[in-house]
């Protein structure tokens, strides 16, 4: 390194430094663009930067790491090449971090290396449709299916189990379809990131999954790159593997809020909340890079963190407005003890089509959708009226809806740990049986407690 | 202020004789409150010691094309345009000392009941780098808190990040000194993290841990109402310092931070003066990772210790979704949620069971435990939504099943009622609800 050192010629010098923003002054013949990445040294010890603007001769910069000791005057470099991540065959069971180095003590042969900002994808390339994909949670499969290929947002305020259901997809689909896929945590806990790599370890099936970590105790920096070095890996799967890939992010807002953190210290302008005015084109930039081609697809599923639980917040109608379908969860439902928490008149997908899902199926969800509406109505009169003022119709809609509700809970088999019970994958076609029987009264002798946290209604009776 | 002389003294000497003393001087150019710009200064690195005369101490926040900004952290006299300000070439760091064991103490390594400063105080980096993911491991060694609520139906785990949080008199400071009450006896270092509270606060917490003989193995660190805002700002990070070196030393430590909206109030004020863009509630943009990147320091170590981390957080009318709520939730691995309602109802602690949550649940808990804890809590939350439907119908009319599921959940939600200070174990837990709940 030292050798290095010495050969390289240095490019400028320091001339400000905040917590989140460098600044240098560069000689005049030395030409830079955005995303290049320079460092410098204290201590023997690399510092990087990310170039994120440039006035004349004068560089802004974000750090990688911390900013402590750095002063003016210090001398920076120019590093070849940007922040690029090396792959290979074996990049399956690694775990990266958001600059694309190994952080598990393994090491990658004969690498390829990849800058993370490269690809962008033609009309001609997209492919649209794929099969359906069953995910085996009743709730998911009822009210928005999903195929290969698709976007799917999982929304929810914090803590109301966003993570829990992405674990349990990953358990679900992963498993049953038999591929390749890339796990990138950002901003998020890394005591769970942890966890998903023992558990993925333990259950054998780490050798199938590729991790990218940028978590919450890194700087916006990282958080702001983890998600681009995933795609990176989930796109050479795609491209030059050939393969059908499943990415999982957790979690996507934290991508645009790093984004803002960043923007603030760059002393732009934000707009509402303090997001940053190049909001739009920041998440289109990642979203328009998820897309299936005829060389294989990529099917992702997006957490997304509702901030201050409100649903209209920029962040996240920016990002939803990208996904194919969205599955929402609501601390109202949670509250209840109803997991997973969905709220069902939030949650779509362009999937619910009598084309695609079958007539019965759609009418199915149709009418589930007009009870519970009715249920929720019906509630608020109770609360004033009690139960035997209602007409014997809106009775029967009051307590079949209940059922129904119970009825989409589930026993996780990620959540074994808080229920006490055992997973339960359920086939659609006994979910489409049972929610019809409910419907038509079949089982209104049964009490509704019965119905909670149980598979099919097969393991019941 | 004369042993702060006594101290710039002694370490000038020792630089004199290292010579080390070749400073780089500039002087005061603007004050805003405690945030003050220099000019001059050339040679500074971010996060330096400065000193401005003999009358203030503060660290380079920010370094510009032409000057340099300085947090004060101490001041002892007033401050005015021009006066020099010197560079120290030292990291801002604190002062801990392995006497602070039972004491009170602030960041400076200064005994707050006596006022002096420890004898054998050592520097401390406050802000250290998060623990490596891959050096971090399972959470699933309980920490009994000896209450039932949380022991039984939202255990914590060593390694756990348990948020408490609800309005103004609901119990939270309570809960957490309960904790650590309970911890005599069980090999686990205690801080207690206190920022912006009043001084009879603090002596009051002070003598209740006496009382209960619960100082032999708890520091109090406390950046009182009436410091400077960096302080304020810099405290819970020093705490988490000392909590990091023991827990790499293989101890486990419990660290109650009380609290962190107040925390994040200081930071907005701090960034307010400082000229950062204000974002959601005008708090900066960077808050989230203000306090993420703290709490995130709570975790079990590879080499055996552990940091177990009770922030607080208070709330207004109960609102448990506002802004920095809704971020410190999403930073914890689960929330304690006291009510205010409960807590008029006599209901002690106040524990909300709806709203609360425990993310690691079960892993944390021994077996009979979590068998109990999923039962009881099934029960427990179908009765309390069962409770809120038929609110206005009369028990008498009710069917006898929902009769006796309404009488059964009463029961249990008495058996969780619990005076302070009155520790529970986990054997006496598991008598009280297998008499309810009988061997299922």
């Amino acid at each position: 390194m030292d050798k290095e050192l010495n050969e390289k010629e240095s490019i400028g010098k320091i001339i400000s430094v905040s917590e989140l923003n460098v600044r240098a002054i560069i000689g005049e013949n030395v030409r830079v663009k955005k995303q290049d990445v320079v460092y410098c040294y204290i201590d023997g010890v690399v510092n990087e930067f990310e170039i994120m603007g440039i006035e004349n001769n004068i560089i802004s910069a974000i750090p990688f790491g911390s900013v402590h000791k750095l002063s003016k005057g210090i001398d920076i470099y120019l590093k070849e090449g940007g922040i690029s991540i090396e792959y290979s065959d074996n990049i399956l069971g690694h775990v990266f971090n958001s600059y694309g180095s190994l952080i598990d003590d393994g090491y990658i042969e004969n690498p390829h290396r990849r800058n993370i900002y490269s690809r962008r994808l033609s009309y001609d390339e997209i492919k649209v449709d794929g099969d359906i994909l069953w995910t085996g949670i009743k709730v998911l499969d009822f009210f928005a299916p999903i195929q290969k290929g698709f976007k799917m947002g999982l929304l929810g305020g914090a803590g109301v189990g966003k993570t829990v259901l992405i674990k349990e997809l990953i358990n679900n689909v992963y498993k049953g379809f038999n591929s390749n896929s890339v796990f990138v945590g950002v901003g998020e806990r890394s005591r769970e990131g942890k966890e998903l790599y023992d558990e993925m370890l333990e259950a054998d099936l780490l050798d199938k999954m590729a991790i990218v970590f940028g978590q919450m105790g890194d700087n916006p920096t990282s958080r702001s790159k983890a998600v681009f070095s995933g795609l990176t890996l989930a796109e050479y799967l795609r491209d030059e593997k050939e393969q059908d890939v499943l990415l999982f992010i957790d979690n996507i807002y934290r991508f645009v809020q790093a984004k803002s953190e960043i923007n603030s210290e760059m002393e732009t302008m934000p707009i509402e909340n303090g997001y940053p005015a190049t909001i739009e084109s920041d998440v289109s930039e990642v979203e328009e890079r998820i897309n299936s081609t005829d060389k294989g697809s990529i099917t992702s599923f997006q957490a997304i963190y509702i901030p201050a639980d409100d649903l209209t917040d920029a962040a996240v109608q920016t990002i939803s407005s990208h996904m194919d379908g969205q599955i929402v969860l609501s601390r109202k439902v949670a509250e209840r003890g109803i997991y997973p928490a969905i709220d069902v008149f939030q949650t779509t997908s362009k999937m619910i089509d009598p084309d695609i899902i079958g007539k019965r199926h759609y009418d199915l969800v149709e009418e589930v959708i007009k009870y519970l509406a009715r249920y929720e109505e019906l509630e608020e009169i109770i609360a004033v009226l009690g139960i035997d003022e209602l007409s014997s119709d809106d009775k029967n809609i009051f307590y079949r809806s209940r059922k129904l509700r119970n009825y989409f809970t589930q026993p996780m088999f990620v959540a074994e740990n808080f229920t006490g019970i055992s997973g339960e994958y359920v086939k659609i076609e006994d979910v489409l049986h049972d929610v019809e029987n409910i419907l038509n009264g079949k089982y209104d002798s049964i009490n509704e407690s019965k119905f909670s946290f149980v598979g099919s209604m097969k393991d019941v009776l | 202020m004369s042993d702060y002389i006594e101290d710039v003294i002694n370490d000038k000497i020792t630089e004199i004789k290292e010579k080390k003393n070749l400073y780089d001087t500039g002087r005061v150019m603007r004050i805003v409150d405690y945030i003050v710009e220099v000019r001059g200064l050339e040679n500074v690195f971010f996060f330096e010691e400065v000193h401005i005369g003999n009358k203030a101490v503060g660290y380079v926040s920010k370094i510009n094309d032409s000057s340099v900004i300085v947090s004060i952290v101490k001041q002892f006299d007033d401050i005015f345009i021009n006066d020099e300000v010197r560079s120290s070439k030292k990291m801002f760091q604190m002062n801990f000392s392995p006497k602070s064991i039972g004491h009170v103490i602030d960041l400076f390594g200064i005994d707050k009941t006596t006022g002096k400063k420890f004898d054998d105080c050592f520097k401390l980096d406050i802000d250290n780098p998060t623990i490596p993911i891959m050096e971090r491991r399972a959470v699933n060694r309980p920490l009994y808190t000896g209450v039932s609520g949380i022991d039984l139906l939202y255990p914590i785990g060593k390694g756990q990040r348990q948020l408490v949080i609800g309005d103004k008199k609901t119990g939270k400071t309570q809960l957490c000194l309960d904790a650590i009450n309970n911890q005599n006896g069980k090999d686990v270092l205690c801080i207690y993290i206190a920022i912006g509270k009043t001084k009879k606060n603090i002596k009051d917490i002070y003598n209740q841990l006496a009382k209960k003989g619960a100082l032999s193995y708890t520091i109090i660190l406390t950046a009182d109402n009436d410091e400077k805002a960096p302080v304020l700002s810099l405290t819970p990070y020093a705490g988490l310092s000392i909590a990091e070196r023991c827990m790499k030393e293989g101890m486990d430590v419990l660290v109650v931070i009380d609290d962190l909206k107040r925390h994040a109030d200081v930071y907005r004020e701090i960034s307010i003066l400082s000229g950062k863009e204000p974002g959601r509630d005008a708090y900066p943009s960077d808050i989230f990772y203000t306090h993420s990147r703290l709490l995130e320091k709570g975790c079990q170590h590879e080499g055996g210790g552990s940091i177990t981390i009770l922030p607080i957080c208070e709330t207004k009318g109960g609102d448990i979704t506002d802004y920095i709520s809704t971020n410190i939730i999403s930073i914890t691995d689960g929330q304690i949620v006291l009510s205010k309602k409960n807590f008029d109802k006599g209901q002690k602690p106040a524990i909300d069971y709806g709203l609360s949550v425990s993310r690691l649940g079960g892993a944390v808990q021994e077996k009979s435990m979590k068998k109990m804890g999923a039962n009881v809590k099934r029960e427990l939350l179908s009765y309390l939504e069962t409770r809120e439907i038929y609110e206005l119908a009369n028990i008498d009319d009710m069917g006898a099943e929902l009769q006796n599921k309404l009488l059964r959940g009463q029961e249990l939600l008495n058996n969780f009622n619990q005076y302070k200070f009155s520790p529970r174990e986990p054997e006496q837990i598991l008598a009280t609800f297998t008499s309810i709940m009988g061997d299922e």
